[in-house]
């Protein structure tokens, strides 16, 4: 081949391998194109989470009671780090986590591993005087808790990555939590994160979540806290729960819940150091026989259908009454009492009488209607409905025993918003924790106002009641329950507990309980108090009803609300 | 050859001087407006330098702020306060023994 040949082949070679790398390009641009432009973005693009902040919860005067923080979260990228082990030793001295687990997670193949996530400044700063730079640092909003226990089982908690788990923080997660935002950032060769600007910038600002008040006080939850911890303890009891109502409204000013004696009370700072059965509101959740504090649904229910009169004479001298193939018996044996007495005394025999004369059908009627059998509505998550047989299931002996408090499961919630019934004058209110939600603007979200359910009984129903309530107070099982300067009413309760081992009545397990509102002459407020297997003196007279009676006298004392003894005229003064 | 080296030598001189003039001139001019231009940009880089510590410096604060507003909450809860009245101040609960309930007197009409 001559050199003209040999040039025009070596350019016929270069033209071709041109129109080879020309062609190829054309695939790819055009054939390819689609695929390769969505594996580019996948490769090139990373969305990137913008937290919204979690709204705070406040009490009815604008305290705050749950509040989140910005804080540090340690972070390292595995294939960074050149010495894991000694690295994990180093760090596990600083944030008290095993050695082990922290060079697991070290050595992960994953590109990004959290080494510890909300971490307190003190620690955070810790780490920083290592001076590595393998590791890195983020902020991560944090939920605390300033007043620790202090309504722990009302608040409830949330988790790791900010969602409500229990109690109002799960109910109102939507509220609180708000919306998080997001940036398309791009990721440069060596994964790094470019957020790019400029025109293109594609974001969404997150929305911050709303803040919650509640109807809760912290001072008389505070009170009710301390008080109901304090008989638990001295009784060496299993539990208990305090109740504080506005019976007008339904607003709930306390829900306190005391774990078991020897127990810390629950706090949601740290909630894994409890049991979960210590994370839930027992003031909503459990039930329990009520006993006497039952007899009251009776009472207004008979006194309403006009089959009895309060001063009518009721032959208990018998001491105990044969129901079905059931005997049941009094405390102790009484003579001839007046209704009044008979629920001032506690009879189970007169009340039974009563019942009896009243029938099955009209207090089935009068039970639904103070709630029972039915939720509340009340905002904490998990309430239940209770144990109400239905009435065409009931035996021979049920309207007996329900009349007493038995064979029926109440929750204590149910127990004082069916006392705030006898309080307000015969309309059953809807228990509620949440007054307002706040939008971050200031503006009023949401304002919940008080829901009647509906009326139970008459105005002069009430007042006969509240009359044979302040009986039990003044000289019947509940004067331990008379607070200093103001009128009372309410009704002790000491009911048997299921030995779940034989299924009938223990002898030795027992609920204590007293429910009553204050002033009777004006009731501003319904205080329930359920005391969980006291042990020694087990009686409600005893042991609830003297909780009952601080909680009043503190209660009313910080709401200023005046002395009603002696016509309204009385002024309580230090000596 | 004849040469007019000195009258050209003049007039090139003259016609150099002034158009090295308008070269430095124009170099100047496009010196002075990249010093203006770049320095615009230096100016804004060290702006946008500052924005970001004082951000970060309002973050930080923002931050701190919260912290104290969550301390201050924790310090005064119930709890802690008649703790320390209790304890600290040796304040007493007042006894029921220690109250009286007295008659207020009526307002004459």
């Amino acid at each position: 081949m001559d050199k003209r040949g040999r040039i025009l082949l070596i350019v016929v070679m270069i033209g071709l391998g041109f129109a080879l790398v020309a062609g190829r390009l054309m695939y790819l641009q055009i054939v390819d194109r689609t695929d390769l432009a969505a594996r580019a973005e996948r490769q090139q693009q990373r969305v990137v989470k913008l937290e919204s902040k979690r709204g705070t919860i406040f009490d009815r005067r604008k305290r705050e009671l749950a509040v989140s923080l910005d804080v540090q979260s340690v972070y390292g990228i595995p294939s960074d780090i050149e010495n894991p082990r000694q690295m994990a030793q180093q760090l596990s001295r600083i944030l008290r986590e095993d050695p082990k687990t922290l060079e697991r997670r070290l050595t992960s193949d994953k590109h990004f591993v959290w080494i510890s996530r909300k971490v307190g400044p003190g620690r955070a700063a810790q780490v920083k005087d290592l001076g590595s730079k393998d590791v890195g640092f983020r902020f991560e909003s944090r939920r605390f808790y300033p007043k620790k226990t202090l309504a722990g089982t009302v608040l409830g908690f949330t988790g790791m990555d900010n969602e409500g788990l229990e109690g109002l923080e799960r109910s109102y997660d939507k509220e609180l939590r708000g919306v998080n935002g997001w940036v398309l950032a791009e990721k440069d060769a060596m994964g790094r994160t470019v957020f790019p600007g400029g025109p293109g910038f594609q974001y969404r600002l997150p929305k911050a979540g709303n803040d919650v008040i509640l109807t809760i006080d912290e001072v008389i939850q505070h009170i009710a806290d301390r008080e109901l911890e304090r008989a638990v303890t001295a009784a060496r009891a299993k539990g208990g729960v305090c109740i504080v109502m506005d019976p007008a409204t339904g607003e709930l000013l306390a829900l306190s819940v005391a774990t078991a004696h020897g127990r810390p009370a629950f706090n949601p700072n740290e909630p894994q150091q409890y049991r979960s059965s210590e994370w839930r509101n027992r003031g909503v959740t459990d039930v329990f026989e009520p006993g006497s504090i039952f007899k009251v649904v009776l009472a207004a229910a008979a006194l309403e259908e006009k089959v009895v009169h309060p001063l009518e004479k009721i032959d208990c001298s018998a001491g105990s009454i044969k129901v079905a193939d059931r005997v049941i018996n009094d405390a102790h044996r009484n003579g001839v009492l007046t209704f009044t007495d008979v629920i001032a005394d506690s009879s189970n025999v007169g009340t039974i009488k009563v019942a009896l004369r009243l029938g099955r059908e009209r207090f089935a009627k009068y039970i639904a209607a103070f709630g029972f059998g039915n939720k509340t509505g009340v905002d904490i998550p998990g309430e239940i409905p209770g144990l109400l047989k239905d009435r065409r299931l009931w035996s021979g002996v049920s309207i007996a025993s329900i009349a007493i408090g038995q064979e029926i499961g109440v929750t204590p919630i149910q127990m004082a918003a069916a006392y705030g019934v006898l309080a307000n004058g015969g309309m059953l209110m809807k228990p509620y924790l949440v007054s307002q939600i706040v939008d971050q603007s200031g503006g009023v979200g949401k304002k919940f106002a008080p829901q009647p359910v509906g009326r139970v009984i008459t105005q002069e129903t009430c007042a006969k009641v509240s009359r044979m309530l302040q009986r039990v107070i003044a000289s019947g099982t509940g004067k331990q329950a008379k607070p200093t300067g103001y009128s009372a009413a309410g009704k002790t309760g000491t009911a048997q507990k299921i030995d779940l081992r034989t299924g009938q009545y223990s002898k030795e397990e027992y609920v204590s309980s007293f429910v009553g509102f204050v002033p009777a002459s004006s009731p501003k407020l319904v205080i329930l108090v359920m005391v969980d297997t006291p042990e020694g003196n087990i009686y409600g007279g005893a042991v609830a009803a003297p909780v009952f009676r601080a909680v009043a006298e503190q209660s009313l004392a910080y709401l200023q609300v005046a002395p009603d003894e002696g016509g309204g005229s009385m002024l309580l003064v230090n000596r | 050859m004849q040469t007019r080296t000195g009258d050209i030598g003049s007039f090139v001189f003259e016609r150099g001087k002034r158009g090295s003039l308008r070269r430095v001139m124009a170099v100047l001019m496009i010196v002075a407006a990249l010093l203006l231009y770049v320095g615009g940009k230096v100016r804004i880089v060290q702006l946008g330098y500052q924005i970001e510590a004082l951000e970060k410096e309002k973050g930080d604060l923002e931050r701190e702020n919260r912290a104290l507003r969550i301390e201050a909450a924790s310090l005064s809860s119930p709890a802690r306060i008649e703790e320390l009245a209790l304890k600290r101040l040796g304040m007493v609960r007042v006894a029921k023994e220690n109250l009286i309930v007295v008659k207020r007197q009526q307002r004459a009409k």
